[in-house]
């Protein structure tokens, strides 16, 4: 109790107050920009943490990490482009619900499923840290291949009417990624001898390609063409989601946080995965699955709360066993290990007062956030009344700063500007662009883990089928392609006997 | 007159070209005259380290320097970006052995001699650990196993072709056992987790991602791969002593120009690491870190990376890894 009641006066110190409210902001702004992520502003905040004592150090560094992850979902709502790459699943009703003129409507919603899955992981941690620990570490290669392939399997729902074009897309976002050098072996793949593109297709910079330029192009020509669409900005209020509306979603954000913690905790997997698979869970669920990507609030609600409910999932390896889940936790390690703290078994034992205080700080951070976004909600739906041609220039300038950031890299803005190209084309062609984003964020891990799975089996297939986990993941895979082809027959029949139907009242009428 | 005055105005304008001729050379005494870029090659703690660093530097310079992050590639595509700049001091690159093994692996056309040595900065000694299970006490019980049993020894690595790869592959065929193991690449600092699942018999990696759990009675670390102990692990004998005769392998990391750099410049970047490594700050984050700070000089820098590369191309070639 008295490492408790240290913490407790550590935290309540106005300067650690401070850095973990500054963290957050900056956090939020850095997520909510299109283009920048939150791993970039904790890159930028750790040398400014060097200065500062152990708790102020912490806390700012936790909350600039939670602050960027729940500021994705403002650009995804408002602008339809997600700030990072956990809010793309936002977007899907998100941004439909801004256009329906709902947009204070699923920024508060957003904020607070955020807040509701951050603090339930942060209890999960508390409560269970060793054994969740524990539990996340028998996720190996074939556990984690397995989660994967479940994962892509969500391609059937976010396909819409063709799944054909669907898979087309999903494809396009797996063969994106094998562009670079190829971490396990070496060896440089599709870069021609080209040593500039060893780098690679980064996620951020494919993602903010894909969703702001076609958008872009699209709002200009439309511009061009006097059809522009026009938003009602005035009837934007800031409307939060009412208490039935809440009670409602309530076991849906339990559910979707629950995954969220569980993704989260397995090192190598991440907030996007959780996202669409809370996404598809939502959806699958719901008892009006039609209304999903037409601007339905439970599809903003269950991947924000899974995304953030990620955040105390990841905390769970970094703190126990010092293992990062992605590059944002790895930049905190480095902040932690400055100061002193070696996250490992032993932080529990030797560093109590240090575990609470990381604890307060990631309450605090939420805090922070739900506060400062529920009362930003006023000012960001002002930026709907900006005449989106204009918007949209602004956006680009953004995007070309952003991506360029990520790694002081040229070749990012030009590869953003191509991969945009190309979407506006696939977006013509009715291809829809999610779907290549899940590849995306799940062909390296898939490919990844096949192999290390592959190599430690000395080449042998059997290894897929030795785990009880992994094959009951497959059998999830099977039971949603086989589901997704039962209800497309079932609503083709319908069709047909409806038609069948008609025509038989006709000729009765004749 | 006009004569003399013509003369004079040609003396004038002489003495005034050689004043600031001389001004120049004060002007290049007073680098850095703006900020200097440091790229940074990897994230993780190479780029914590690179960002202290750094910040450090900066407060022996004129001008701050700017650690600036250019990762990919395996660390080509940084290198690749610093070998292009004008060799005036204002581009370093925060290198390691990796400027060889990116080399070797053909991922690079240039080698280390596209860059002049500043100074050595950190070196990172490489580890062994077996599950505290396995019951190996040392280096020696755990070869012995390995040759009695039928099995292949699964080691954990972080990638064919990286720095630990190598440094299990001297290792092993020190040992005696290279022909039974097999090397199962992982990310960034995920081999740990490996080992303790039992998903691998034994992992390289760096030591602080060991400790804790040696200190948790869940790893035995067997040995370091230096030819000397290493001050985080007394205790821990160096491999030569356990058995891998002769065997020194570790990792350095230092700073680096384009090739051509001017040696007074090289010599004020030398003195502002000299004096940031020397800073209680930056050895207490060693400690904490887990790195050693080993200040070398440019020219003993140079024939270290010089001796190293020819290792590392003897030891890729051996095992098939060089293009």
């Amino acid at each position: 109790m008295d490492a408790f009641a240290s913490a407790l006066g550590a935290v309540s110190d106005p300067f650690t107050l401070l850095a973990i409210v500054t963290g957050a902001i900056i956090g939020i702004v850095f997520g909510s920009v299109p283009g920048l992520t939150y791993s970039m502003a904790l890159a930028l905040v750790l040398p400014i943490t060097f200065k500062f004592d152990t708790s102020a150090a912490v806390g700012m560094l936790l909350g600039t990490y939670i602050g960027g992850m729940t500021g994705g979902s403002v650009s995804a709502i408002l602008l339809g482009i997600p700030g990072t790459p956990s809010a793309a699943a936002t977007v899907l009703d998100g941004y439909k619900m801004t256009r329906n003129g709902r947009a204070g409507l699923a920024l508060g919603g957003a904020v607070l499923a955020s807040g509701f899955g951050g603090v339930f992981s942060l209890l999960v941690m508390i409560v269970s840290v060793d054994l969740v620990a524990r539990l996340a570490i028998q996720f190996g290669p074939v556990e984690i291949f397995a989660l994967v392939l479940f994962g892509l399997s969500t391609i059937c729902g976010l396909a819409g009417k063709s799944l054909v074009r669907g898979m087309i897309a999903g494809v396009i976002g797996l063969l994106l990624m094998t562009i670079g050098l190829d971490d396990m072996d070496g060896v440089a793949r599709m870069t021609f001898g080209w040593t500039p593109l060893l780098q690679g297709v980064d996620l951020l910079v494919a993602m903010v390609g894909l969703f702001a330029v076609p958008q872009i192009m699209k709002t200009l020509i439309d511009y061009k063409l006097d059809r522009a669409f026009r938003l009602n900005a005035s009837g934007v209020r800031s409307e939060l989601p009412t208490f039935r509306q809440l009670r409602n979603s309530f076991w849906l954000m339990f559910r979707c946080s629950a995954l969220g913690t569980a993704v989260g905790s397995i090192p190598g997997t991440g907030g996007p995965i959780a996202a669409f698979l809370a996404y598809d869970h939502a959806k699958r669920f719901s008892k009006e699955p039609q209304r999903f990507g037409k601007g339905k609030l439970d599809g903003v609600m269950a991947p924000e709360s899974a995304n953030n409910a990620v955040t105390g999932g990841a905390m769970i390896p970094l703190l126990s066993l010092g293992i990062p889940g992605d590059p944002a936790t790895a930049v905190m390690l480095g902040g932690f290990l400055i100061h002193g703290l070696v996250p490992g078994p032993m932080l529990f034992t030797t560093n109590k007062p240090e575990v609470y205080l990381i604890y307060l700080a990631i309450f605090v951070a939420y805090v922070t956030v739900v506060v400062f976004q529920y009362f930003g909600i006023r000012g960001f739906v002002k930026l709907l009344k900006v005449p989106p041609h204009l918007m949209a220039v602004g956006i680009l300038i953004m995007c070309g700063v952003g991506t360029f950031a990520i790694r002081n890299s040229f070749l990012d803005v030009y590869m953003m500007v191509g991969v945009g190209l190309i979407g506006y084309l696939l977006m013509r062609a009715r291809i829809p662009i999610t779907p290549i984003i899940l590849g995306l964020v799940l062909g390296p891990t898939l490919e990844r883990e096949f192999r290390t799975a592959v190599i430690m089996s000395e080449g042998s297939f059997g290894v897929f089928f030795s785990s009880t986990t992994a094959v009951i993941f497959y059998a999830l895979t099977i039971g949603v392609i086989g589901f997704h082809f039962y209800g497309q027959m079932r609503d083709a029949k319908k069709t047909r006997d409806a038609a069948n139907s008609k025509k038989a009242q006709q000729q009765g009428a004749n | 007159m006009t004569k003399m005055t013509l003369k004079s105005v040609l003396l004038g304008a002489t003495a005034s070209v050689f004043l600031l001729a001389g001004l120049n050379v004060q002007a290049r005494a007073e680098f850095p005259e703006k900020p200097v870029e440091m790229t940074v090659l990897f994230g993780g703690t190479a780029q914590t380290i690179g960002q202290l660093l750094a910040d450090l530097m900066s407060k022996n310079m004129a001008n701050s320097v700017v650690a600036v992050s250019r990762t990919g590639g395996g660390g080509a595509v940084g290198y690749s970006h610093v070998q292009s700049t004008p060799a005036d001091g204002y581009n370093m690159v925060w290198n390691s052995n990796s400027v060889s093994t990116s080399h070797y692996r053909g991922n690079m056309k240039f080698n280390y001699e596209a860059f002049t040595p500043i100074a050595r900065v950190s070196v990172e000694t490489p580890a062994l650990a077996v599950s505290a299970d396995s019951g190996w006490k040392s280096l020696e019980d755990m070869a012995k196993a390995v040759k009695a049993g039928d099995s292949k020894l699964k080691v954990g690595i972080s990638g064919n072709g990286s720095f630990t790869h190598l440094t299990s592959a001297a290792l092993f065929d020190k040992m005696g056992i290279a022909d039974k193991v097999v090397y199962v690449p992982y990310g960034k600092g995920k081999a740990p987790v490996e080992l303790l699942a039992k998903r691998v018999d034994a992992a390289v990696q760096w030591p602080g991602q060991f400790i804790p759990h040696q200190q948790a009675g869940k790893l035995s670390i067997l040995c370091v791969t230096g030819k000397d102990r290493i001050p985080q692990l007394k205790d821990t004998p160096s491999c030569a002593e356990a058995g891998a005769t002769d065997l020194n392998i570790t990792m350095w990391r230092g700073l680096a120009a384009p090739a051509g750099t001017p040696a007074d410049v090289v010599a004020k970047l030398q003195d502002a690491a000299k004096a940031a490594i020397a800073s209680d700050e930056f050895q207490s984050a060693a400690d904490k870190i887990g790195f050693e700070a080993s200040f070398l000089p440019a020219d003993e820098f140079g024939s270290l990376i010089a001796s190293d590369d020819a290792a590392i191309s003897e030891l890729m070639g051996k095992l098939g890894l060089k293009k």
